[in-house]
């Protein structure tokens, strides 16, 4: 809150500045804050004549003032609007007077989120010198807690291991999810024998116990024991996927082999014997070049790619494609949330951060998100983020 | 007393006579020169092919707008009209200067001290033996070395590179090529030929007045192609800059060319982007053109270090024959 009352204070100041010039747009927006409170006293004169009319008429002229109520107090709010958007172009000349530095660093997937929030945030604020990087969420959180930056990018929540090292070094941070990401089953276009996966047959062809498995049917044993249907076709398999070191196995792992292997009692990891690559055209490559193989990458990934199948995933309610809004609502089941770290103390000490961070919970979660192609947030979920950053201060 | 009788018999006439007219003659001789003949047509065949496929796949970028991407800076988006690598132009600009600066004056005056002062002992052979290991050391362990001396925290970055900057990555790319600055210009050293030296001596010059008037301006050409080669090599160098810590995703700051107080800024470098921009192609696939016409802007820019390289040795061998 601390951020938005400098900021309207800073308004107010600019416009006392303005009024003494006697600039001509102070009276204007003046005369619109006027014309606001004009169109609201009319809207209330509405609702009494509305009311004295419902007393002697009948209903049908109660909907006729309840019509004219709504659009007078439409009338006043966009007029209102109007004149909270001249204020909005003043809290703009303020981000203008911010300079010095901010650090992100972490997971490579959010890399293009924050990278075209600090576009967007250097357009109003050119003398912030911000820098992006993108080494993947494990390192970016060792970074993170060492204190060397001021937020942290993370395609996956913060471990209790990382949690504790930030804790051990004094560092307080806020965590804001900013977007979804879905991971995409693929297989190559040209296999029409499957087209929704389980997550018992997934876990059957790629989790730990399916090691040297090298045809689809002969997971189906697995796939029925652990509580799916054996009905895979008899085909090759060809496993391409993520290596180790990236934020989408893990998150992976987490959402679809976890649960099956917890119950079964092993340890929740991939097969190791596939084709792992830190790099997602590698991945694509390799579903391209076998017909009847099998992958995940992220959902960005793989929407623009050719020659590329997106497979439905039963997550236990059903099959369900991957699309932005199934993602969005959670209904697909193989989604991750896209996060920012914030270095509490630090965003306190340094007003540029944390008008950098106010306006990534304004631009990012409204803009960037979708401009980058990841999934934004539902207007509940953006209100609940914004909440808890407004709290963090 | 005058030869009557040939120097050769006839059976040894005929048989040379045979090896040089007859149509079999010198098969060997031939062979090798199809085959010297065919390894220049493969060399030049795979630059070419190499170039003309990254123009080809850079020319929706280069066509349309090369003032722009040459100025640009790292974006989100592909289709950003200020998409560039002015930043890593500057990077790498700055790069070569270090090792410039620093590699080929210290590399130099090794390979004259081991040349020409160094008595040849077990000592000098232990060096020798080292500088010809460290010449063969992946790049990325002078990055971890980089990381080490220039990065993390110490007197160092405190007070000369301030963490994961141009000076780190400049200074850790002149240690990089140093053993090779030095093996080469041994080498040069090494073909003056002893007559131009003893002549030297001989008219009473001092080991001093040999090496600055007879040594190094007879070694300099082969110096220069040396050292120009191995700053080719630093700047495409990848694997050590990504452990300093170049900047993958987006920078504010986009000094200019001569703006030598964003030295010690974080930076990025056309390697990098180019690595970086071939990565996000799967995100967007326009960045797979930006990486193409990053890599011919990197080749061009090579090129001219060598155009640079080429002219200078001719400037200094024409002065010799003079």
């Amino acid at each position: 809150m601390n951020s938005k009352r400098r900021i309207f204070a800073g308004a107010v100041a600019l416009s006392f500045v303005v009024a003494a010039c006697g600039s001509d747009d102070d009276s204007s927006s003046d005369e619109a804050e006027t014309e606001a409170s004009a169109a609201v006293e009319d809207a209330e004169s509405a609702v009494t004549e509305a009311e004295e009319a419902a007393e002697t008429e009948t209903s049908e002229a109660m909907e006729e003032a309840e019509t004219e109520t709504s659009e007078a107090m439409e009338e006043a709010e966009t007029e209102t609007s109007e004149a909270m958007e001249d204020e909005g172009s003043e809290e703009t000349a303020d981000l203008s007077s911010l300079s010095g530095d901010i650090t992100i660093s972490g997971s490579s997937t959010v890399e293009p989120v924050s990278v075209r929030v600090q576009e967007l945030f250097n357009e109003q604020a050119p003398d912030v010198n911000i820098t992006v990087d993108g080494p993947g969420t494990g390192d970016g959180f060792v970074l993170f807690c060492e204190g060397s930056t001021d937020i942290s990018d993370a395609s996956r929540a913060i471990k209790d291991e990382e949690a504790a090292a930030c804790e051990e070094a004094g560092i307080e941070f806020t965590e804001l999810q900013v977007g979804i990401d879905g991971l995409a089953v693929i297989t190559n276009s040209a296999n029409d024998a499957v087209e929704c996966l389980s997550f018992e047959q997934i876990y059957a062809m790629v989790g730990p116990e399916s090691t040297g498995i090298t045809n689809w049917s002969d997971a189906n044993e697995l796939a029925v024991e652990v509580g799916g249907e054996g009905d895979l076709p008899d085909a090759e398999l060809e496993i391409y996927g993520p290596g180790e070191e990236s934020g989408t196995f893990d998150s992976f792992i987490e959402i679809v082999l976890e649960g099956i292997a917890e119950e079964r009692e092993q340890e929740a990891i991939t097969r190791p014997d596939y084709n792992p690559s830190a790099d997602d055209n590698v991945i694509l490559q390799g579903i391209q070049g076998a017909d009847t193989s099998l992958g995940w990458v992220g959902y960005a990934f793989a929407d623009t790619a050719e020659n590329v199948k997106l497979l439905e995933v039963d997550g236990g309610e059903g099959c369900v494609a991957a699309d932005p809004d199934t993602i969005a609502s959670n209904e697909y089941p193989v989604s991750r949330p896209l996060f920012i770290y914030v270095n509490n103390a630090t965003a306190a000490e340094n007003p540029q951060l944390e008008a950098f961070v106010d306006f990534y919970m304004a631009e990012g979660l409204d803009t960037a998100v979708a401009e980058v192609d990841y999934v934004a947030l539902s207007d509940d979920a953006k209100a609940e983020v914004r909440a808890a950053w407004d709290s963090a201060l | 007393m005058i030869f009557t009788e040939p120097l050769v018999g006839d059976k040894t006439r005929e048989s040379i006579r045979a090896s040089i007219t007859e149509p079999r003659a010198d098969v060997a001789g031939r062979v090798f020169k199809a085959l010297v003949v065919g390894s220049i047509v493969v060399t030049l065949l795979i630059v070419g092919i190499l170039f003309f496929d990254q123009i080809n796949g850079g020319w929706p970028q280069l066509s349309t707008r090369l003032g722009g991407f040459l100025q640009g800076t790292l974006r989100s988006r592909s289709e950003d009209e200020l998409l560039g690598v002015h930043q890593a132009l500057y990077g790498s600009l700055w790069i070569a200067i270090f090792v410039a600066v620093f590699a080929f004056p210290i590399g130099i005056a090794a390979a004259v001290y081991l040349e020409e002062y160094a008595s040849t002992n077990r000592f000098t052979g232990f060096v020798e033996l080292t500088i010809r290991n460290l010449a063969g050391v992946p790049s990325v362990v002078y990055g971890l070395l980089g990381l080490y001396l220039f990065v993390n925290d110490g007197w160092i970055k405190e007070n000369i590179t301030n963490g994961p900057t141009v000076i780190s990555a400049g200074l850790t790319l002149a240690i990089l090529v140093l053993p090779v600055v030095i093996i080469t210009s041994q080498e040069a050293l090494r073909s003056v030929p002893s007559g131009l030296k003893e002549g030297a001596y001989g008219v009473g010059a001092t080991k001093w007045d040999v090496i600055r008037t007879q040594m190094l301006p007879y070694a300099a050409p082969g110096i220069l192609t040396g050292t120009l080669l191995s700053m080719s090599r630093a700047i495409g160098e990848a694997a050590p800059l990504i452990l300093i810590g170049a900047i993958t995703g987006g920078l504010t700051a986009n000094p200019g060319f001569t703006d030598v107080g964003a030295l010690d800024d974080r930076f990025t470098a056309m390697p990098i982007i180019i690595t970086t921009w071939v990565q996000q192609s799967g995100r967007d696939a326009g960045f797979a053109v930006a990486a193409a016409a990053a890599i011919v802007v990197l080749l061009c820019f090579v090129l001219l270090l060598n155009l640079a390289a080429i002219l200078l040795r001719n400037r200094y061998e024409n002065k010799r024959t003079v």
